[in-house]
């Protein structure tokens, strides 16, 4: 391999890095606020996807305005269900039996929703940037990719100031570092969390949509980007948006350098591995490890 | 959810579980000598199957509060090492207990690395876990990826022999997880599910306990899949690691009431019963039913069967004694 091939791969793992932290944050939102695993995140990806398609195909908007448009959309369907079923489900500071028994339900309600509208063929949606390529000095990569990359980026620096310069995204952090001390301040937990499931689901939503613009789908589609967002987040660290990117980072470079020496069958099974590899070696993410490191220095 | 302890040296329940369960041992035992058809035999066979991976989900799911999302693992893996064991000439006793065996060791794999964590670890393990198996499966050339794998039967096709192996089994189950539920392992286990971090301080190992029930929950779906597949002949991965397997397991003990004795095997012959109806009548969307199941259960009477009539027989007992009061 040579040092122009090299660079290649590493653009391309680094385009594909932002669309994989997008995907992710809404778990890690969901997450640390309530210590809820959204294992109908999957679903959600899968609706993003077709949202933008249908937008797309109906009323011929552009998709990066059918991502756009899917986030407040998302964002209604997320305080929605809260209201229905999730705020009823027993709180704890733990995963429970019941909440994820409640998500998993949901998931396999909404891909079989899925089913039942879209069939099982497959669906693309494609546009005049689809296919055309962009080339920078000697690197070329798809013009979709950046387009994604930057939409994925735009939103991710927009969690980013709302969770540090807003009351909600105060209330987000406090609920994520110690939920007692939040109430005695005041936070109203049930609102933040409310908001907070919200935003989970919009950023699942919309990164759907981002997805579809570069894989064609199907309404199974989202199960093997959840799994990718789980080994995300537990590289991260579950409750660190920081490790997010991080763990972004490392799945996209080694997916993408693994096509080097992994025969394709076995490549779904790349992510998994990494997982194992990620709680044998550092249950508590890269973040953790960051952590460990300033607490020794 | 509260434990209701019974150290007192009163082993009343246990007793009154044991009793329950060989009067409707023998029940079962006498039902094909009573005159049922091939059909209904084949239907109690799938039952009985389904029943045995019920009640060892529920070891650990239920007890300990520790969903797993991949119970599908030990299945296949029990349903293949005795296809194989068997077509290599191993008797059809011994390679259901290497089959079981095999399932167990798996299940350290999968519990060694996540029960040392507290989170949502050994969920979301079980989820990749099992699709990196069917993966893999999918893949394998020895045993004819995607494409299946036969038995050999050796001798006649006796149904009834079968029918027994699988009761035999499923009495196994239900005698465990009566011993686990009515012992100091099933205290320690429901401690872990109400609060793990007390649960340590009281001296009870968390790490150790979570495993013993995994790996006993494992060895027995593991058994189960060498049952089906002696009776099936025909295993595929699709078939025996498919997601629908790992849901179906799962919904179970949920249907029935999770965290008992008796609630998995009433899920167990609800979904027994109704789910080749099922697919028969909605071949795409039974899953979209399943999920809908699920939700309502956990939203509406998380007790599952046995909750429901537990707050009918409260209800019911509640009425008679303002009765008798006034």
């Amino acid at each position: 391999m040579n040092t122009v091939d090299f660079l290649n791969l590493l653009v391309s793992a680094l385009l594909l890095a932002g669309v994989y932290a997008a995907m992710s944050v809404g778990m890690t939102v969901i997450y640390g606020v309530m210590k809820i695993v959204n294992l109908a995140h999957a679903g959600f990806l899968m609706l993003g996807a077709y949202f933008v398609f249908e937008v797309n195909e109906r009323l011929h908007l552009d998709p990066l305005l059918g991502v756009l448009l899917a986030f407040p959309v998302f964002y209604f369907i997320g305080i929605t269900l809260h209201w229905l079923m999730v705020r009823r489900i027993p709180r704890s500071d733990q995963p429970t039996l019941s909440s994820l028994l409640l998500l998993f339900g949901l998931w396999l309600v909404l891909q079989n929703l899925g089913y039942m509208i879209w069939g099982n063929s497959d669906r693309a949606i494609l546009t005049p940037r689809t296919f055309s390529t962009m080339q920078i000095g000697p690197i070329i990569f798809p013009t979709v990719r950046l387009v994604v990359f930057g939409a994925a980026v735009f939103s991710l620096a927009a969690l980013e100031f709302v969770l540090h310069k807003t009351w909600f995204g105060r209330a987000v952090r406090v609920l994520m570092q110690n939920p007692d001390a939040g109430r005695i301040v005041g936070v109203n937990v049930d609102r933040t969390a409310r908001i907070a499931f919200g935003v989970g689901i919009a950023f699942a939503g919309t990164a759907g949509g981002m997805l579809a613009m570069m894989y064609s789908f199907t309404p199974d589609f989202g199960g093997s980007f959840m799994l990718r967002a789980f080994v995300i987040i537990v590289l991260g660290g579950l409750e660190s948006f920081s490790g997010v990117a991080i763990g972004a980072v490392i799945l996209a470079l080694v997916e993408t350098f693994s096509i080097l020496v992994i025969p394709s069958g076995y490549q779904p099974a790349v992510a998994f591995s990494l997982l194992v590899v990620a709680l044998v070696v550092l249950p508590n993410g890269v973040a953790g490890l960051w952590n460990k490191r300033q607490r020794w220095a | 959810m509260t434990a209701t302890a019974t150290n007192t040296g009163n082993t009343s329940p246990l007793v009154r579980s044991a009793v329950l369960g060989i009067i409707l041992l023998i029940v079962t035992a006498a039902l094909p000598l009573a005159g049922l058809g091939p059909n209904s035999i084949r239907l109690m066979f799938v039952t009985l199957v389904w029943l045995t991976a019920s009640v060892a989900w529920n070891l650990l799911g239920g007890f300990a509060g520790q969903v797993s999302f991949g119970f599908a693992v030990f299945y296949g893996l029990g349903a293949y090492t005795t296809a194989i064991a068997y077509n290599s000439g191993l008797d059809r006793f011994a390679s259901i207990i290497l089959s079981a065996g095999v399932a167990l060791v798996a299940s350290f794999l999968i519990g060694l690395p996540t029960f040392r964590l507290k989170g949502p670890y050994f969920a979301i393990a079980t989820i990749g876990v099992s699709e990196a198996v069917r993966v893999i499966m999918t893949n394998l050339e020895i045993t004819g990826g995607a494409s299946g794998y036969r038995i050999m039967e050796r001798g006649a096709f006796n149904q009834r022999l079968h029918f027994y192996i699988a009761l035999a089994l499923a009495a196994v189950a239900v005698a465990a997880s009566m011993l686990v539920r009515y012992s100091k392992l099933g205290l320690a286990l429901i401690s872990i599910r109400e609060d793990q971090d007390a649960a340590s301080d009281l001296g009870v190992d968390p790490f150790r306990t979570k495993l013993l029930a995994h790996a006993l929950g494992a060895a027995l779906t593991g058994a189960a899949g060498g049952v089906f597949v002696g009776y099936a002949a025909f295993i595929y991965p699709q078939g025996v690691f498919g997601f629908d397997i790992s849901v179906a397991i799962l919904l179970m003990p949920t249907i029935g009431g999770v965290g008992t004795v008796w609630g998995p095997v009433i899920g167990a012959v609800v979904y027994g019963f109704v789910q080749e109806e099922l697919i028969a009548s909605f071949p795409q969307f039974h899953l979209l039913l399943y999920g809908a199941l699920l939700i309502l259960i956990i939203l509406f009477e998380p007790g599952g069967v046995l909750g429901l009539f537990q707050k009918l027989y409260y209800f019911v007992r509640a009425r008679t004694s303002i009765g008798s009061h006034s």
